[in-house]
Formats: C-alpha cells, structure tokens, sequence
C-alpha cells in the first residue's frame, strides 16, 4: 500500500508572479515615458537644465533645508485650513483604526481649558509626551482637546523630517511641524518657538529627543522646560503607552493596536527652580505618569511618594535583560496587544 | 460684580415670568400691584485656582491639626463623600468631591497611609452607579479603589457593619458604619450646596442606619423644623447637632473639608433662565421659545434625557477644612452670602415652578411623591424667620405630576403611592400604622442593598420633609398636574394659574397678595 | 311565539366574530341571533314539565362569547341548534308562584338516575346525558339556554323540569325579581370560592387573588367572604364601579387590574422577579380565582400564584394561547370552575350551592348589580350594553318580560 504524499505547493508561486506583472507594467510605462520624452532628448539648454564650466566656481546656496526650512507658509490661511481638513479627515481615521486610543486624565486640564472667558480659547500649554514612534505625534494631535488642538506646533528633528523638501512639506503641512536640532538647539529655534507660543499656539515637544531604540524610554532633554521658564506657560506631560508594538522604531509595517494616553496635571517651575531641576521633575512626573498608567493612581501615589516609581530607562542591565524586563511590563498594561479574535463556539 | 437678590413688586409693565414646570417651563403673568416676585441673587464670583485653595485648606485647617500631621503609616483612614444627591444638577468634571479626595490621597501617600476606605455617604438613598461614582471621584481614583474593593456605598442594612457609636441624653442612638466609626481619622468631602446640608448632618445622617435616622427623620421632629435651611430653629439639626457631640466625644477623629458653590446651573447658552425676565435679549427669547417649542413636542424620556444630562459650570466659592462645627460656620456664612435675599411679611399665596429634579431623582423620574418633596419640602422651606406664606394661606405649584415612577429607583414609592396614599396623607398616621411595614419589607430591603433602589422607608421621608409645609399651608393647588395623581397627593388640581387663582378664592379671598418664588436660581428668603 | 333565537349559520358565526373586534355589540347585529316567531316547543314526555313564564332573563359572559363568535368549537357536541338562549332566569309558573331557574338539564330531567342520593342536576362525572338525546326526546344540551328542545330564557315562556326549580319565598318587594335573576350567576361564584376553600384552608394566613370583578368575579369575593374563613381576598379590577362594589363585597384590597401584582406582593411580603411591567411574584397568593378566563388573565394568574397553589379557572376560555413553563415550575394547579352543584363545606355538612346563592343575594341586597333590563325587542342595544357593561359602567344586564 502507497502512502499518498502530497506535495508541498511551492510557497512563492503567488509572489512570482505579481513581480512578473510589476515588472511588465513598469516596462510599458518607461517605453512610453521614453517616447513622449524623445523630442526633448535631441535638445540642449535652455529646453534642458545647463551644466555648469569647469572653471566657475559655483558658491554655494544657503540649505533651505533642515534646521534653516522656513515653515512661514503654513500659517497662512489656506495652509491651516487644509491643515483642518487633513487633520480632522485622514489623521482621525488613521489614528482611530491603527491605534484605538483610550484618553485618560482629560479633566486635569478641565481648569485651564474653563480658564478662558468664553469667546477665547485658553492659554497656550507645552505638552511634553514621551516617544516610541512616529505615530505619536498624530495619537497626540488627535488626543488633545479641540480647545488647542487647532493652534499646536510640533517640535520636529530637522535632520529627519526636514532634509527632503517633500518630507518638510508634508510635516509642515499636516503636522504644522518645526525644526529643531536636536543636538543644540540654537537661539532662533528657541526664539522662533517662544514667539509662536506668545502668539497662542500650543507646543508639542519630546523631551526625550528622539525615539526609543529598544522600548525603554531616554533621558529627558531640557528643551520643555526651558521653554516653559521662558515663557511662562505649563508643562503637560503626556504618557503614551502602546505604540512601540504598532510601530516602534526600526518595524518595517504598522501593526494595528490598542494605546492608552494619559494626560498629566500642568506643571509650572517653582520660583527657585532652575531649568535643570525642572526637567528632572518632569521626568520623575512622567515616571509617575507611566506608574500610574500601567498600575492604578494610588498605586503610582504611594511609589512615587517613597520613591519607588519604575523608572522610565529600564534596569541597567546588558541587552536581553533589558529586553526580557520590557516584556515582563508589557505583560501588564492591555495596549499594544493585536485586537483579540472573537472566539467563535465550535460547531457541535 | 454679582447684583444681590431683590424684592420686585408687580406692576402692569412687569413681563410675564418664567416657572419651572418639570421638564419644561411657562410663562405665567402676575396679578399686578398685590403680587411679589423674590429674585434670587446672581451667582458670586468662584474661586481660581481651586486646587491650590483646597491643599491650602488641607494644610491651614481651622481648629484642628493640619492634615499631613493626622496621617501615619499603618492607621486605617476612610473618606466619606456627599452622594449622588448632591449638586443638583451634577457639576462639570472635575467634581469638587473629586479634587478634595486626590488632594487627600497624595498627602496619605506621601504619608505612607495603606489601609484606605472611601465610602458614598448615602444614609438610605440608592447606591451609586458605576458611572457616577465615575462623575464624582472621577476615572483615577475609581479605577485604583473599586477593583480593590476599598470604594463602596454605606449598607444601611449590613448589621455587621453598623456600630453604635453611643447615645445622646434625648435618648438618641448614634449607630453609623462600622469601618468609619473604628477609623483613626475619617475625612468628610462636601459640596454644599445649600444650608440644609454639611456640618454634623454629613456624618451622622450619611453614614447612619435606619434606627439612627428614625430619631429625626420623623413627623413630630419636621414638624418643628422651621425651616429646613436654618438649623437653629430646626429640630431636625438640633437632633442632628447632638448626635454630632456625641460622635465627637466618642467616635473617631472627623476632619470635615466643605466647599460651597455658587449658582451658575445653567451651561451657556441658557443663563439667561435665571436672569431677570426683563433683561433678557433678543437671543434669549428666541432661544427660550425655540426650546419650550421642541420640548413640548417630545416624549418625556426624550426630555428627561435632555434635562438629566445637564452638567452645571458651578464655581466654588470657598473650602474650609478641620474641625466640623467651626468649618460649617464659615460655610453657612458664604451660603447665606450667595443664597439669602431679605424679604418684608408674608402674603397670603406663595406660587413656586418645580423643576426636573429633586435630591432623590438624580437621573430619574420625578415621580408625584417627589413633587410634593420638592414643593412643600425643598422650595417652601426655603426661609428664615418665618414662611413667605402666612399660615392657613395657599401654595400654588406648576408640574405635571405624571404618575410615572422609576420602577428601579423607586420600587417602594410606587408601592406608598398605591397603598398608603390611597389611605391616608397624614403624616401622624402613615408613621404608626404603615412605616413599619415598609421599613421591614424584604423584598425593598434587598433591592436596597443590591440594586439601585432608595431604601423601602424612604419614601415616607420624602413625605415628612414636607409636613411643615402642608401643616402650614390651608390648601395646595397643583397647576398642569395630572387630576388623579395630584388629588391622590391630598392637593387640588388646577388647569391654569388663573383657574388655580379662581380656587384659591375660597380659602384667601377675591384679591390675595402673592409672593413667587423665582426659581432657577436658588434662594432663602429672610423674611422679617 | 316571538323569541330570540340561535341558527346555526356557519358564515353568520364567522361575520360575528370579525364585527367583534371593532364593535363590541356590533355583532348582534349580523350574528346568528334573531328576534323571530318560532314553533312554541312542545312539552317534553315524561312527568314533572312544567311552563315557566319569564319574568327577567340575564345576559352572561358565555352567552356573549357565543353570540360574537369567540365561544370554542368544543360545545358542538354539548348545544342543539337551533336553540333559544337564556338560563339565569327568574320566572312565573301556571300557578303564579315564582320561581329561579337551575339550568343544567341533568339526570332527573332527562329520565335517568340520579348519581347519587339529593344530587342536583350538574352532579355526576358522566357527560353522556347531557350529549345525546335522551329517552324522553330532550336533545343534547348542557343546560336549558342550550337546548331545541326546552325552549331558553330569552323567549316569554319555556319548559323546565322540576328539579330545576327553587320556589321563591317572599313576595315581590321582600325578594325582588332583580336578586332573584343573580342567584344563578353567584350559584357559579360561590361554586370557584369553594373550590380555594380546601387551600386556602391548609395556610396560615390564606391570601385568594381575585382577577376581574364583573357579576363572576363580585360573586366569587362574597362567596370567599362568607364561606372561607380567615382569607385575605386581593381584588384585580379594571374599572372605577367595579372595584367599589368589590370593596363592598368583602374583598380586603382592591386594585386596579394592571397593579394586580404588586398588591398581593404586598400582601404576601415576597419578591418580584423580572421585567417590572410583568413580574413574577416569588411566592404569591394561595389561591388566584381568574373570572376573566382570557390568555393574559391566565398568564397574570400563573405570575401571582404561589408555587404549589391553586388557580381557579371561573371565566370561559376559549382557544388561547399560553406559556405553561410557569405552571410546570411553579406545580400550579389549575382548575375549571364551571357550575355548581352539591357542596361540602368546611364543617362537614353538604348543602346546595344554590341555596348557599340564595343565602348570599339576600344578605349583600345583590339586586343592586342588575344595571339595565330591556325588551327583547331591544336585543340589539341589550347585547351592546352587555358587551361593554364594564366601560359603561354596568354590571348585570337583563332581558325583562313582566307585564307582556
């Protein structure tokens, strides 16, 4: 008696073939590229760009790029309204899918936000949120209550976000980003922030710099709470918990998820404080924050009243420990994990 | 700069004014020139930065020691807060209760305190939802306690867990919750709202037991409450304020913190239902008739919906906090300043609209027990001195007192409506001979304790609250009342105001003085 | 003679029935009923016949299902068509006595045995006489009222046998005809009652719930009243008149019919389970007597009796449609409460539940519930009446033949 056996079915079958297809479509359309291009191919300059003779030295141009982009255009009036559209449109139908957020702690902004009489909007803040990933920046906008959510400034990494004229538009555009450096942040990036929050606009900056590398968080940097002592308005800190799993730093896809955003009480510099002591206290509140969203508000209370809180950067240990510990805390906070399937009763 | 409350007499220019009428509202006009209408005063200006001044309060209380100094680890501490009876309607988040009970918590975590109780100081109202404790303390502390257990409503009916506490020399047992009165110290949040509230009633009312409450929650002792918002001549908060020494001698440690709000109930754009009739521009009518318009036309749970989802922008006008005799005086002092407006005589009708709620309706059905409350209980004792109405004269009211009840909320009343009304509506009587039976009932005492049902004697409370009322008064007339229930409640069922006038003829006469008391806006009438 | 009379007329049924739902009177306009001349009956052989000329003729519930179509295809077998209605009937015989009409044409009327010694006519557990035509030539009937043969009491005069006769003491002012005419009716109440009194009787503190009190239910609260001792009656009834007369006739605590329920809650002290409009009781009354006999009647009736009481079943069903889980879980009993009889009370001695009527019209003074008489003429306005008697108001209507 044969055993039947069937043979495995080539497993790359399916993609072989869509590359057959991808490339026969790009083949018709470089061949028709090519000849609606080929009057232009015979001509030179001026219908083509010039080169340049061996001998002139051509100076150099001022890099509109980077720290140096002018985000001047995006505060005009049709700017912000497409601004509007794009982020109560595309931007609250990617976050909502992607990232299912769950707000917490809006009512400690209750105060500033009734601070106002009625026909103005209220003072401009500095939200300080920590960073897994891109999609914080839009999770952030989104969460935020439409009371400054129309006036916000995202402080963005030049050397990242602005080195391509279409990424410094787009962040410009839908974001309403700004360049800073983020290793020295220089006197106009400072001034040209400061002025921007004395004109009413919120600001949204990560203390930490940058994204987390391996699911920890960073060491704050103090550029919300210098600002905050330059200008006088709060710092809110912000947790977001879940988006390292959707999107973390280095994933190639986003995985849809849940997060969680927790909003912090607004915090003023104390009279003698200085900004380096300030920043400290931003963190030990982000620290509680984080406690607070993991755990429970009395749990996080007590640990941070004894100085116990879990601390943002993890354990000083060597790589798999700190990998191994980021599980074990990723265990208790619901977000982050894939929705769960609906369990279905087997058919009896 | 808040205008205080005045005294208007009608004249023929006077506009029609504005009465509640449940979930709705009318415009009734006055007969001129022997009519009076007693404005309310405009809402005090609230305080900034009310977090500050409640950690202030904490750390600068009033004959007592600050609070971290009270708190030491490893003693047991329990919170008590105002139910959900109070604020009428509910204010926007942030609660008060809310900011007092983190400002707490951080010092008792600061102070390593671990064995932490908050308790809904409900007395025999129903027990919170969810949701409301949700409105009141807000998400962080409800979801750090309740999973654990140490968030709760007082069980009235939990004899293991009630204890007395001792008894007064009138013979009056103090028996409250037994966590509370084995605590090392228990902290009180209040939000008072007006007079009748704070003080020792916090305590000894919020977190008693039938027993308890029966020594003044009784007929004989409303009777001689003259009025419920002055509790010097109360005999309900003397019975009260005795019981309070008592718990004071022999109980635990009570650091009572009260905050006191003003009376800005209205969300924009409908402020202007409390404003003056005359000051009211162009926006405002056509608002107020595009919205009496719309009501009219919807089903009343369409409108209750609207009404019960109101979140008041109340401010608050002051916090205190220590020892409670001392800290309720300085409280009554800024609610008089908000509420008290000087009246001159009596007049022989007093006309009042009821509105949507009653302290024991919150998102709820006014049923026609909670009518009378209201009228005879709340809004005819809300004087000092003496009642704007003379004795023997007329009360008129506006509702219309729909014999609907909530049959979750409310299950005993249906049954007081049925039963004991249709026998009698003396309070005397329905005390000795149907009290009882209702008090002990199984089946309301187990909806008590595990749905979200008032307690099976309650609505009897909700009738003796207004005996001083219907002793005082010669006839009650319900205007837009529904016949049937309105005559069940002991009262005389009118059409309109002038119908109701035509019946009050009998008992005042062809051209009776009228007082009316303009609510929304709460006020006490100081009547000399 | 000119009579009221019932043909059979399939079609005339069937129109009744559909007029029924918007008119309430509507179909003793198109139903089978017919005010004509008819063949005087002619005397039944055997000894003992006597003439009886009505004097006033009640309209009952059953009556009222038959004429509008709604009464059940069952009593095919046990009426003979076409037959003159009637059978709460006071009447006149030949020698002016007057005298009540007991309706059911039983053994002795029909020439047989009696079951057993002093049996009325409704005695035995043996339907056959009352199904087929009998030695003496009476057609199938269960009562006079059903019978081609008897002639009924919507008529001026029929046949009765003498065991169906009690003779009236007292004259017309000391005894009026108008008590007379309900003996029969409350014969039927008193018989539901004491079908509760062996329950009711084991308990302690006997609750008896009684659902609906038109003429059925008023009689079965006296009969509680006065033949079951110690027993806390709760009153379910729609109207306004309704629920004073039963206060009047003993009921503890009336209700109106929708808040049935939570007034034998109170009563009893249990719980209510479930929806709040329709909840069920978790313990209940002992004994329910239903004298509406409707599917939500019955329903209502299983929701308020104690688990392993006892429904009286005193109004006429027809074809309903019920849920019995509540029945099955609750080990309800539940039964038919038709006519009456021989009764054994709880002391021991056996009487008649006719006399025990008797005895109830005369001390509740129950000429009272008679509201309306009219000529047979007037059939049309009488069924009407009849029809919506509650709404308007009535109790008890009558056909009324005196002085003709």
């Amino acid at each position: 008696m044969l055993a039947y056996i069937r043979r495995v079915q080539r497993p790359n079958s399916v993609g072989r073939r869509s590359i057959r297809v991808a490339q026969r479509a790009s083949g018709i359309t470089e061949s028709a590229l090519r000849r609606a291009a080929m009057p232009l191919a015979r001509r030179g300059f001026p219908y083509r760009k010039p080169t340049v003779p061996r001998s002139v030295e051509v100076p150099k141009k001022p890099s509109k790029l980077g720290g140096a982009y002018d985000t001047e255009w995006a505060r005009t009036p049709i700017a912000r309204a497409m601004r509007g559209v794009i982020v109560e449109g595309p931007m609250r139908l990617a976050v909502r899918t992607l990232t299912s957020p769950t707000v917490h702690g809006l009512d400690r902004l209750s105060d500033l936000e009734r601070a106002a009489n009625d026909n103005e909007s209220p003072a401009p803040v500095i939200f300080a949120p920590n960073h897994h990933s891109h999609f914080d920046t839009g999770l952030v906008i989104r969460s935020i209550p439409a009371a400054w959510r129309r006036e916000l400034v995202v402080a963005a990494a030049a050397d990242y976000f602005f080195d391509a004229q279409w990424k410094a538009v787009i962040s410009a555009l839908s974001l309403h980003a700004l360049p800073i450096d983020r290793e020295m942040t220089g006197r106009s990036t400072s001034d040209r922030l400061r002025d921007l929050i004395a004109d009413g606009n919120s600001l949204i900056i990560y203390p930490e710099g940058g994204r987390s590398p391996d699911g920890w968080g960073q060491e704050f940097k103090g550029g919300a709470a210098y600002l905050a002592a330059r200008t006088g308005v709060a710092v809110i800190p912000v947790f977001i918990d879940g988006t390292s799993e959707i999107f973390g730093k280095g994933a190639k896809r986003p995985k849809p998820g849940r997060t969680t955003v927790t909003f912090g009480a607004p915090m003023w510099p104390g009279d003698n404080e200085n900004t380096r002591r300030f920043n400290a206290r931003i963190q030990s509140t982000m620290e509680r924050l984080g406690d607070e969203a993991l755990t429970d508000y009395w749990t996080a209370s007590r640990r941070a009243a004894g100085g116990n809180s879990p601390s943002l950067t993890g354990p000083e240990y060597s790589s798999w420990r700190r990998q191994w510990q980021l599980g074990d805390r990723r265990r208790r906070s619901p977000s982050g994990r894939r929705r769960p399937r609906r369990r279905t009763w087997p058919a009896l | 700069m808040p205008r205080p409350g005045f005294v208007l007499d009608v004249d023929r220019s006077t506009p029609p004014t504005l009465f509640w009428r449940g979930e709705g509202f009318s415009l009734e006009r006055l007969p001129a020139d022997r009519s009076r209408i007693i404005y309310p005063p405009e809402p005090l200006k609230g305080l900034d930065h009310l977090d500050h001044h409640i950690r202030n309060a904490l750390l600068n209380p009033i004959d007592m020691e600050p609070l971290p100094a009270l708190l030491k680890p490893g003693m047991r501490l329990t919170i008590a807060f105002d139910d959900v009876s109070l604020s009428l309607p509910k204010m926007r988040r942030p609660d008060n209760r809310q900011r007092i009970v983190e400002a707490v918590l951080d010092m008792a975590a600061e102070a390593g305190v671990d064995d932490v109780h908050i308790i809904a100081a409900l007395g025999l109202h129903r027990r919170m939802h969810e949701y409301e404790m949700r409105h009141v303390l807000g998400d962080r502390v409800v979801d750090a306690f309740m999973p654990r257990g140490q968030l709760y409503n007082h069980d009235a009916e939990d004899h293991e867990n009630l204890t007395v506490v001792g008894e007064t020399d009138h013979g009056e047992v103090l028996e409250i919750n037994k966590r509370a009165a084995e605590s090392d110290l228990i902290v009180y949040a209040n939000v008072n709202q007006v007079a009748m509230d704070g003080g020792w009633k916090s305590l000894v009312t919020g977190l008693a037991s039938y027993r308890c409450l029966s020594h003044h929650h009784n007929p004989e002792s409303l009777r001689n409450t003259k009025s419920l918002m002055d509790r010097h001549h109360s005999a309900l908060h003397h019975s009260i304020w005795r019981m309070g020494k008592v718990l004071r001698d022999s109980g635990p440690a009570v650091f009572q913190v009260e905050t006191t709000i003003n009376t800005e109930a209205f969300p924009s754009p409908f402020e202007f239902l409390a404003k003056r009739e005359w000051e009211w521009t162009a926006k405002d009518r056509a608002l107020f008739l595009g919205t009496s318009k719309a009501l009219n036309k919807m089903p009343n749970t369409t409108k209750r919906k609207l009404f019960h989802n109101i979140e008041a922008p109340y401010r608050t006008t002051s916090v205190q906090a220590g020892y409670t005799e001392s800290v309720h005086e300085i409280t009554l002092q800024n609610v008089h300043e908000q509420h008290l407006v000087e009246v001159e005589g009596q007049t022989d009708i007093l006309t009042m609209g009821i509105p949507f709620i009653s302290p024991y309706n919150p998102e709820s059905i006014m049923n026609p027990i909670l009518v009378m409350c209201m009228g005879l209980g709340y809004l005819f004792n809300m004087y000092r001195g003496k009642p704007l109405v003379r004795a023997g004269g007329v009360v008129i009211m506006t509702h219309p007192t729909y014999e609907d009840f909530h049959p979750v909320h409310h299950p005993s009343y249906i049954d007081f409506f049925d039963e004991v009304l249709a026998d009698t509506t003396d309070p005397a009587e329905m005390s000795t001979k149907w009290e009882k039976k209702y008090a002990e009932d199984d089946w309301y005492r187990h909806l008590y304790r595990t749905s979200y049902a008032y307690h099976g004697v309650h609505p009897f409370y909700a009738w003796y609250w207004g005996a001083h009322g219907q002793q005082h008064a010669g006839r009650v007339i319900i205007v837009g009342g529904h016949a049937p229930a309105v005559r069940r409640l002991g009262f005389t069922p009118a059409s309109t105001m002038s119908d109701a006038l035509e019946i009050a003829s009998d008992v005042v006469g062809r051209n009776p003085t009228i007082s009316h008391l303009h609510v929304p806006g709460v006020l006490v009438a100081d009547v000399k | 003679m000119k009579a009221l009379r019932i043909d059979r007329n399939v079609g005339k049924f069937g129109a009744a029935r559909i007029v029924s739902a918007v008119s309430p009177g509507g179909a003793a306009k198109l139903g089978p009923l017919e005010h004509r001349t008819i063949n005087d009956p002619a005397p039944p052989s055997g000894g003992g016949w006597q003439q009886v000329h009505t004097r006033l003729a009640g309209i009952c519930g059953s009556d009222l299902a038959l004429l509008d179509g709604h009464a059940s295809a069952y009593f095919e077998n046990w009426v003979s068509f076409p037959f003159v209605p009637g059978h709460e009937v006071v009447g006149e015989l030949e020698s002016g006595e007057r005298v009540i009409l007991e309706p059911v044409l039983g053994h002795a009327a029909r020439g047989l045995t009696l079951p057993f010694e002093g049996a009325s006519p409704a005695d035995g557990d043996d339907h056959t006489h009352l199904a087929t035509t009998s030695v003496n030539g009476i057609e199938p009937g269960i009562q006079t009222g059903f019978c081609c043969s008897t002639g009924g009491g919507w008529a001026p005069w029929f046949w009765a046998h003498e065991s169906q006769l009690h003779r009236i003491n007292g004259t017309a002012s000391e005894f009026p005809d108008e008590r007379a005419v309900l003996v029969e009716p409350f014969a039927g109440g008193i018989h539901a009652a004491l079908m509760a009194a062996p329950v009711a009787n084991r308990a302690d503190d006997p609750v008896v719930a009684v659902i609906g009190a038109g003429t059925m239910g008023l009689a079965a609260i006296a009969g509680l009243r006065r033949y079951v001792p110690n027993v806390r009656i709760v009153a379910g009834a729609r109207y306004e008149h309704q629920r004073r007369l039963a206060a009047a006739f003993g009921a503890d605590c009336v209700a109106e019919g929708s808040d049935l329920d939570r007034a034998v809650r109170r009563e009893v002290g249990c719980h209510l389970i479930g929806d709040p409009d329709e909840p069920i009781l978790s313990s209940g009354a002992h004994v329910t007597v239903d004298a509406v006999g409707s599917a939500a009647s019955i329903a209502d009736a299983i929701r308020i009796t104690r688990p392993g009481g006892r429904i009286v079943l005193l109004g006429m069903p027809a074809n309903v449609t019920i849920d019995l889980t509540g029945l099955w879980h609750r080990e309800i009993e539940m039964r038919g409460a038709y006519t009456y009889g021989t009764e054994k009370l709880a002391d021991g001695t056996t009487t008649s539940t006719f006399k025990l009527a008797i005895d109830t019209v005369t001390a509740l003074e129950a000429e009272m519930l008679v509201s309306a008489t009219y000529s047979l003429d007037d059939h049309v306005d009488a069924i009407a009446h009849a029809a919506s008697a509650g709404r308007r108001g009535a109790t008890k209507t009558c056909f009324e033949m005196r002085g003709s």
